[in-house]
């Protein structure tokens, strides 16, 4: 597959929290490098602001590389913690798997 | 709401199972006190943050410590909760690393306080609401 149109998929599974940490940190940094990436945290049923932080340091560096980073949630927990970190419009957030590789799709390579 | 409930939790912060198993028994708590999601929920993640404070470095420093929580109603549904740590060794940076952890907890707490004496206690109240109308069936 043509690394310049591929998409990157790092799925995480559980409560996410400051004692998982590392193992989100390993599982971003091992993205390929394609195009765009899902990070997909539908089987995620809790998250803390650890986690935002590692998701934002890897969504501006992301950024810096001109790739766009959608993030797939299932539990509202994960939408209502960014939002209350004041990090709402940071994150390119769905709830549904179509919408966001629809969102993805629709992103230019810069 | 009832008034007067109280929970006691003491664990070692270097368990990596703590914060869930603490976030586990809270949400137990809150579920008796027929305190229903999202605020449920949210007190939970408000609670989370400071617990993750309490552990987070002693997770980087394998420094031995506890963390403990207090959680306590009152008849004005209000539910006080205390999360301290009394490892005086662990370097804090409440303002910074965990700026955005604060940031969740003011968002959802009616009221924060820190004390950094002789350790860490973040206190946190919340607004638990009119009691749920009872029914019968």
């Amino acid at each position: 597959m043509d690394p310049q149109s591929s998409l990157d998929v790092v799925r995480l599974v559980g409560e996410l929290d400051v004692s998982r940490r590392s193992e989100l940190a390993t599982a971003l940094s091992q993205a390929g490098g394609g195009r765009a990436v899902l990070i997909d945290l539908s089987a995620v049923s809790y998250i803390d602001s650890t986690v935002v932080a590692e998701l934002l340091r890897f969504r501006n560096e992301a950024d810096a590389n001109g790739r766009p980073v959608a993030v797939l949630i299932g539990s509202q927990q994960l939408a209502r913690v960014i939002e209350y970190a004041g990090l709402a419009h940071a994150f390119a957030v769905f709830d549904d798997r179509g919408r966001a590789l629809t969102f993805l799709a629709g992103t230019s390579p810069t | 709401m009832t008034g007067g409930s109280e929970l006691r939790i003491n664990r070692d912060t270097r368990d990596r199972g703590t914060p869930k198993a603490i976030r586990q028994a809270l949400g137990a708590f809150l579920t008796a006190l027929r305190i229903e999601p999202p605020l449920r929920e949210d007190i939970v993640m408000a609670v989370g943050e400071a617990i993750a404070n309490a552990v987070e470095h002693a997770y980087d420093t394998d420094d031995p410590g506890t963390v403990e929580l207090h959680a306590l109603t009152d008849a004005q549904n209000t539910l006080l909760v205390d999360v301290y740590d009394r490892g005086a060794f662990i370097e804090r940076d409440l303002r910074e690393g965990r700026g955005l952890g604060l940031r969740i907890v003011r968002a959802i707490a009616r009221a924060v306080s820190i004390d950094t004496e002789g350790g860490t206690r973040i206190r946190m109240v919340f607004d638990t609401g009119a009691p749920p109308e009872q029914t019968t069936i």
